[in-house]
C-alpha cells in the first residue's frame, strides 16, 4: 500500500470534498484534485494495463506527459472519452472513469500472458510473424491483435456536445503560464499590447503550483495580469500546433470539469494569428532506464513533488529516489519537509555537490553514491529496490514503497519544432534546445534548456550486472518498447533514429515520446558508438497532445457542415413534396412526385406532360457569368471551340468549353446582350471553376483585352418553361417582347418585363420542344413561379425536377458534361464537331486537337445504344464488350454513361462511350450486368425528333 | 406590377436579438460590380468619387480590389451601363443580401468565422474575406455595427451559423 494524503498542504480545497468512480469503486477526494491524484491519495497505485504486454501500470507523471494512466471518461451516451491522461482530468462529483486495455479487470488480466511470452515479441515482431498466409491477415491475425494490443474503446455514438471555435489575433502569444511564462506576460503588460496567455493546466502557475515558497508571487501576478485590460487568459487550453506564419491552433476545455450537462460548448477552438510568440513550454523530467521500471510507483521525482506540494498527497510512506541529476535530490528534500520518509538517496554518480549531501545528512537520509537500481520488487506497486555498487558488483536491498527518478531535463521543444525552428545539442543537458527560429517566435525558461535544476550525469541506461537480454528495462512506456528492441533495432542494420523510431515503435504513441525519446536517442548513440547529433532526431507534429474530433470540427457538423445551397424557387418545390437530391453544393427538386406515385412514375409523368402540353422547371443554379467590354466577343472567341464574333445582339450560341488538353470541360447557352455585354450560362458544378478558367486566362495569358467577367448565377431566378404550349402561357404575362416564331426564333435572347419584373428571356431548349428560360431577379423567382402555375393550369402545367431533365436531354441526344465526358472527351469524340470552328486561328485547347493520341483511331466515343429487349435499362456505369465469350478478364472496350426509360418513345434509352464507337452504328455490343449479359444495338444519339421539327414552332 | 408581386428573402425578417448583439436583414438595395483599368473612367460615368485604397469605401462604392468596385445604392438610382466604354459595370443587386451584424459583440461574433482581425479594421473599411468556408463582404459602418453582404443561396448558412457563435 503506497500513497496517502498528506495532513497539510496542497492547492486543494478540504472542504470541499468530491465524490466519484473508477472501474465502478467509488472515491473521495478534494475540489482541486486531479484524477491521478485523488486516486494515489486513496492508495491506487494501479492505473491500466500496457499496450502490448499487458504489464501492470501506475502513474510516471503528474503533467501532460504521462504516457501510463491512459483512462476513459463516461459523461453519458455518446459522451465516452477513450486515452484521456489520469493527470489531467479534473474530477467532480458523478465523474465516471475507466481504466483501459485489460479483461476481465484491471487488477486479474488474461491480456498478461503477452508479457510471460515476452521474449517472441521482439521489435518487429508482428511484421514478421503475421505476414503468411496472406489470407489470414484481415480475417485472424489482425482482429485478434486488435482485440489484444490497443488503447481505449472508440465511441459508438454520436457526439452530442457541441463545439465553438473562433479566430483571435494578438500582438503577443505566450503559450505556458509557468514562473518563465507569467514573467514574459508580466513583462509586455503595461504595453499597449494585445497579449494571449494560454495555459493546459486549471489554473496559472505551471512549476510554481509544487512550490509553497512561490506562491504569494503567483498569487499577486496572477491578480495583476487578470487586472490587465490588454491580457486575455485561457486556462484549460492546450496550444497544440504551430503554424505558418505565427498560426497557432489551441483547444480550450470548457465544460468537462464540471458535473452538469448542459448545451453551452464544451470545447473551443482557437484558431490564433499572433505578432511574436513566447513559447515557455517547460521541461519534462526524464525516466530512468533499467529492469522493473514500469513497476507502478515507480515515478518521476519532479512528480512526486507536484503531488506532494500541490496536491497534498505522498506518493509513498518510504520512498526512494534513483538519481543521475541534482534536481531529484531537492525534490525528496521537498518531500521530507513535507513530512514524508525518505528511505534512500541513490545515484549513479560517484560525487556530487557537497551541499546536497551535507542536506541529505541533516535529514538523516541514507545515500548510496555510485549505485543503480537493478530490480524493482512488487508487482502492482513496490515493495523493495535492490541496488547494485557499480565498483564491487555487490548487490543489496533497499526497503522502499515507492522509487523516484531523476534522470535529467528534456525541453519542450514540440511547438518550437512545428515551427520549424532548428534545434542544437547540448551535451551538458544530452539534449537538444532551440537554436534558430524560423518565425517571430523566442523560447524562454526551460524549454529554451533554461534552468536552476542543478546538474546531472548524462546516461543511457543504469548500469547493472544483469544479463541485459533477459531485462525489461523500458523505454516507451505507453507502446512498451524497451532498450532491448533498440538495440536489436540497431543489430539489425538501423541507423537512423528516424528507421529506429518506426522499427521499434518508440515515440510513437499518443505521447508521442516526450519521456521517451531522449532515452531512445542514447541507448541508439551507444549501440552504434556515434555521438546523438549524427543519428538525428525525430519530428515533433501537431498536436502537441490528442484533442478531440469535436474540438476540430467546432461549429462545422450537421446543418453546419457545408452550406446547402437552395434556390428561390426551392420553399415552393418543398411545400409541393419534391424529392431533393444534391447537385455540387446545391438542393435541387428531383421529381414532385403526386400521391401513390414513385420515381419512374413520377418522370414518366412529368415527361409526357412537357412533350405534350408543357413543363415548368427551376434552372436557377445554372451558372451566370456575365462578360462585359469591348473585347467581349474577342475573349468568348478565344475561350470557346466555336465563332462568336459574328453573332449578333439578342442571339445565343451554344458554347464549348475546352481545356488547353483538348478534352471537354464545360458547356452552357450563351447569349450577346449588347456588342459589348454578354450573358454566359455553365453548367450547375462547373460555375465556379468556369469562371476561375476564364479569370485565369485573362489575367495570366491576355491581360491587355478591355474586358471583365461577373459572376451572376445567384443574381436571376431562372424558370425554363418547356413544351408545346409555353408560348401560350408566357404571352398574357410578358410585357415589350414579340414571342412569335417569327420575331423571336429558338436560341435567341429579348428584354423586357414579365408580370411588371424585368426579364432576361432567353427562347431555348434542353429538352427538344418549344421553350424559354425566363430570368428574373432572384428575390422575385417564386412570385413568377406562382403567376406561370396559375396562368399554366388551364394547360396542366407540370413541375419537373432533374431526373425528368436528364430524360428528356437524352432523347435528344443533348450530353451532360461530366456524365457522358469523363475529362478526356473531345468535341470529336462526343460527335460536337459542329461547335468546333475549324477556320478559327485559335482558341483553348485547339493546339491539342493534333495530337498523335487525339487523331488516333480506336478513341472511345459517344454512341447511342438500343437494346434488344426495349424493356431493360441498362445500368449507368456498366461495362461494354465486343464478345461476351472471351474468357474473364474480358477486353471492355467502353461504359454506359446515360440510361433511361423513355415513356415517350415506349423503351429504353442509352448513351455510351466505346472505343471506336462512330463506326459501330447498327452493330451489336454486349453490356454483362449481375443474372445477365445484356446485348444493344449501336446508334447515334438523338433518339426523338431528329429533325428538330419540334423545336422551331 | 412589381410592387404586388413579393420578394422572396432566404433568411428571416425577424432580427435575431441576443445580449449584445443583433443580426438583421438591410432592406433591399441597388449593388453593382464595377470594374474597370482606370477609376477616372467610372468617375466620369458615373459622376462620383471613386476611392482606389483596397479595402476602403466611399459614398457607397467598396474598392475590392485594384480594378474592382461594389456599388450600394438606393432602390430605382439609374446606373448607366457605360456601353462602348472601356469599363463593366453589371447589375447583381439580388445575387446577394445584406446581414446587419450590431452590438457589442459584433466584432466577436463575425471573428467566430472570419479569419480577420476587426481589431484593425477602421470604420469605413470594406473587403471580401471570408465566414469559414462561405464568401462574404464585410464593412464595418460603425465601432459596433458591420454590414455582411453574402451570396443569397449562402445567406441561411451564415445566419445559422452567427447566431450559433451568438448563442454560444
Amino acid at each position: 500500500m503506497s500513497g496517502f494524503r498528506l495532513e497539510t498542504g496542497g492547492r486543494i480545497d478540504r472542504g470541499q470534498p468530491v465524490t466519484f468512480s473508477f472501474d465502478g469503486k467509488t472515491y473521495t477526494g478534494f475540489a482541486g484534485d486531479s484524477l491521478a491524484s485523488a486516486l494515489l491519495a486513496n492508495g491506487v497505485m494501479l492505473f491500466g494495463r500496457s499496450f502490448k504486454y499487458h504489464r501492470p501500470r501506475g502513474l510516471v507523471a503528474a503533467g501532460s506527459e504521462e504516457p501510463n494512466a491512459l483512462i476513459s471518461v463516461d459523461r453519458g451516451p455518446g459522451r465516452f472519452t477513450p486515452n484521456l491522461r489520469a493527470t489531467g482530468v479534473e474530477i467532480h462529483d458523478g465523474l465516471k472513469a475507466f481504466s483501459q486495455n485489460r479483461w476481465p479487470s484491471l487488477a486479474m488480466d488474461f491480456g498478461a500472458i503477452n508479457d510471460r511470452l515476452g521474449m517472441f515479441f521482439p521489435a518487429g515482431f508482428y511484421n514478421k510473424t503475421f505476414m503468411w498466409p496472406r489470407s489470414f491477415w484481415d480475417r485472424v491475425y489482425e482482429p485478434a491483435i486488435r482485440k489484444m494490443a490497443g488503447l481505449g474503446d472508440a465511441p459508438t455514438a454520436e457526439d452530442p456536445d457541441v463545439y465553438a471555435s473562433t479566430y483571435a489575433h494578438c500582438d503577443l502569444l505566450i503559450i505556458g503560464a509557468g514562473p518563465a511564462g507569467i514573467d514574459a506576460a508580466l513583462g509586455a503588460m503595461d504595453t499597449n499590447k494585445r497579449i494571449v496567455l494560454i495555459d493546459e493546466q486549471d489554473e496559472l502557475g505551471g512549476g510554481a503550483l509544487a512550490d509553497p515558497a512561490l506562491w504569494p508571487w503567483l498569487e499577486r501576478s496572477v491578480k495583476a495580469l487578470a487586472n490587465a485590460a490588454n491580457v486575455t487568459i485561457l486556462t484549460r487550453t492546450t496550444a497544440f500546433g504551430y503554424y505558418h506564419d505565427n498560426f497557432i491552433g489551441a483547444v480550450q476545455r470548457l465544460t468537462d470539469q464540471s458535473p452538469e450537462i448542459t448545451d453551452s460548448p464544451r470545447e473551443k477552438l482557437w484558431r490564433i494569428r499572433a505578432g511574436e510568440v513566447v513559447l515557455a513550454q517547460g521541461a519534462i523530467e526524464r525516466p530512468l532506464v533499467f529492469d522493473g521500471n514500469d513497476t507502478p510507483g515507480v515515478m518521476l521525482s519532479s512528480a512526486a513533488k507536484v503531488y506532494a506540494n500541490r496536491y497534498g498527497v505522498a506518493v509513498g510512506k518510504a520512498p526512494a529516489l534513483m538519481a543521475s541529476h541534482d534536481s531529484g535530490w531537492h525534490d525528496v528534500f521537498a518531500l521530507a519537509k513535507a513530512g514524508i520518509s525518505i528511505s534512500a538517496i541513490i545515484d549513479v554518480r560517484d560525487s556530487v555537490d557537497s551541499a546536497l549531501m551535507r542536506e541529505a545528512d541533516r535529514m538523516g537520509i541514507p545515500v548510496y553514491l555510485n549505485h543503480a537500481v537493478v530490480g524493482v520488487r512488487g508487482r502492482h506497486g513496490v515493495s523493495s529496490i535492490d541496488i547494485c555498487n557499480s565498483g564491487d558488483q555487490r548487490v543489496h536491498r533497499v526497503q522502499a514503497d515507492a522509487l523516484l527518478m531523476a534522470g535529467g531535463w528534456t525541453p519542450s521543444v514540440h511547438l518550437w519544432s512545428h515551427s520549424k525552428g532548428s534545434l542544437k545539442w547540448r551535451d551538458d543537458l544530452g539534449a537538444y534546445v532551440p537554436d534558430v527560429p524560423n518565425e517571430n517566435v523566442q523560447c524562454v525558461g526551460a524549454c529554451a534548456g533554461d534552468w536552476d535544476f542543478g546538474t546531472g550525469a548524462v546516461i543511457d541506461m543504469l548500469p547493472t550486472p544483469k544479463d541485459q537480454s533477459r531485462i525489461k528495462a523500458f523505454v516507451d512506456f505507453q507502446n512498451d518498447v524497451t532498450a532491448k528492441d533498440i538495440k536489436l533495432a540497431v543489430r539489425e542494420g538501423f541507423r537512423s533514429i528516424e528507421h529506429i523510431k518506426r522499427y521499434t515503435t518508440n515515440g510513437m504513441a499518443t505521447d508521442q515520446g516526450k519521456t521517451s525519446n531522449l532515452n531512445g536517442l542514447q541507448i541508439a548513440s551507444s549501440a552504434l558508438h556515434k555521438p546523438v547529433p549524427e543519428i538525428g532526431l525525430t519530428s515533433f507534429r501537431p498536436p502537441y497532445t490528442p484533442q478531440t474530433f469535436g474540438a476540430l470540427a467546432g461549429h462545422a457538423k450537421g446543418a453546419l457542415f457545408q452550406p446547402t445551397r437552395t434556390t428561390n424557387i426551392d420553399s415552393w418545390a418543398q411545400a409541393h413534396g419534391a424529392v431533393f437530391e444534391l447537385v455540387a453544393q446545391w438542393r435541387r427538386a428531383r421529381y414532385f412526385p403526386k400521391s401513390g406515385e414513385d420515381m419512374h412514375a413520377a418522370v414518366n409523368r412529368e415527361c409526357v406532360a412537357v412533350r405534350s402540353s408543357v413543363g415548368i422547371f427551376d434552372a436557377s443554379t445554372l451558372g451566370k457569368i456575365e462578360v462585359v467590354g469591348p473585347d467581349a466577343a474577342e475573349f468568348l472567341n478565344r475561350m470557346y471551340t466555336n465563332p462568336w464574333k459574328a453573332l449578333e445582339p439578342g442571339r445565343c450560341r451554344y458554347g464549348l468549353l475546352l481545356k488547353e488538353d483538348g478534352f471537354i470541360t464545360d458547356d452552357g447557352v450563351s447569349a450577346r446582350l449588347a456588342p459589348d455585354r454578354f450573358h454566359l450560362t455553365t453548367t450547375t458544378g462547373g460555375a465556379a471553376r468556369v469562371l476561375n478558367m476564364m479569370e485565369d486566362y485573362l489575367q495570366t495569358e491576355w491581360p491587355d483585352l478591355d474586358v471583365w467577367l461577373t459572376s451572376t448565377t445567384e443574381q436571376y431566378a431562372v424558370i425554363a418553361l418547356q413544351g408545346p404550349n409555353a408560348r401560350k402561357v408566357l404571352e398574357p404575362l410578358v410585357e415589350g417582347i414579340d414571342l412569335s416564331a417569327e420575331a423571336f426564333p429558338h436560341m435567341a435572347i429579348r428584354e423586357g418585363r414579365i408580370c411588371g419584373v424585368e426579364t432576361r428571356l432567353f427562347r431555348v431548349s434542353f429538352t427538344g420542344e418549344l421553350g424559354f428560360e425566363i430570368n428574373v431577379p432572384t428575390a422575385y423567382g417564386r412570385a413568377i413561379w406562382e403567376q406561370l402555375m396559375a396562368q399554366g393550369a388551364q394547360y396542366d402545367i407540370t413541375p419537373y425536377g432533374t431526373e425528368a431533365m436528364h430524360v428528356l436531354r437524352a432523347e435528344k441526344g443533348f450530353i451532360i458534361v461530366g456524365q457522358d465526358t469523363d475529362g478526356t472527351i473531345t468535341p470529336f469524340d462526343a460527335g460536337l464537331d459542329w461547335a468546333v470552328g475549324k477556320k478559327k486561328p485559335d482558341f483553348v485547347g485547339k493546339r491539342s486537337m493534333t495530337r498523335p493520341d487525339i487523331v488516333a483511331p480506336g478513341r472511345k466515343q459517344l454512341v447511342g445504344l438500343l437494346t434488344d429487349d426495349p424493356n431493360v435499362v441498362l445500368e449507368e456505369g456498366a461495362q461494354i464488350v465486343a464478345d461476351p465469350k472471351q474468357p474473364i478478364p474480358m477486353t471492355m472496350i467502353g461504359h454506359v454513361t446515360s440510361s433511361y426509360w423513355s415513356e415517350t418513345l415506349g423503351r429504353s434509352i442509352a448513351m455510351a462511350l466505346v472505343a471506336g464507337g462512330h463506326d459501330m452504328t447498327g452493330g451489336t455490343l454486349y453490356i454483362p450486368m449481375p443474372g445477365k449479359t445484356h446485348t444493344a444495338k449501336v446508334s447515334g444519339v438523338v433518339f426523338y425528333d431528329s429533325e428538330g421539327a419540334r423545336l422551331h414552332v | 406590377m412589381s410592387e404586388a408581386l413579393i420578394r422572396q428573402e432566404p433568411v428571416s425578417e425577424t432580427p435575431f436579438v441576443s445580449e449584445g448583439i443583433r443580426i438583421s436583414l438591410a432592406p433591399p438595395m441597388q449593388r453593382h460590380a464595377l470594374r474597370a483599368r482606370n477609376a477616372e473612367d467610372l468617375e466620369r460615368l458615373l459622376k462620383v468619387k471613386i476611392p482606389t485604397k483596397v479595402g476602403t469605401s466611399q459614398g457607397g462604392i467598396l474598392c475590392l480590389g485594384p480594378d474592382e468596385w461594389y456599388l450600394r445604392s438606393a432602390m430605382g438610382k439609374a446606373i448607366p451601363t457605360g456601353e462602348g466604354l472601356p469599363l463593366a459595370v453589371t447589375d447583381v443587386s439580388d445575387r446577394s443580401i445584406c446581414l446587419i451584424v450590431e452590438g457589442q459583440r459584433a466584432s466577436e461574433i463575425l471573428m467566430a468565422g472570419c479569419p480577420l482581425d476587426l481589431d484593425q479594421f477602421a470604420v469605413g473599411r470594406a473587403t471580401r474575406t471570408i465566414y469559414e468556408t462561405v464568401e462574404i463582404i464585410v464593412m464595418r459602418d460603425a465601432e459596433d455595427r458591420f454590414h455582411v453582404e453574402v451570396w443569397r443561396s449562402f445567406a441561411a448558412w451564415l445566419w445559422m451559423a452567427m447566431t450559433t457563435a451568438a448563442r454560444h
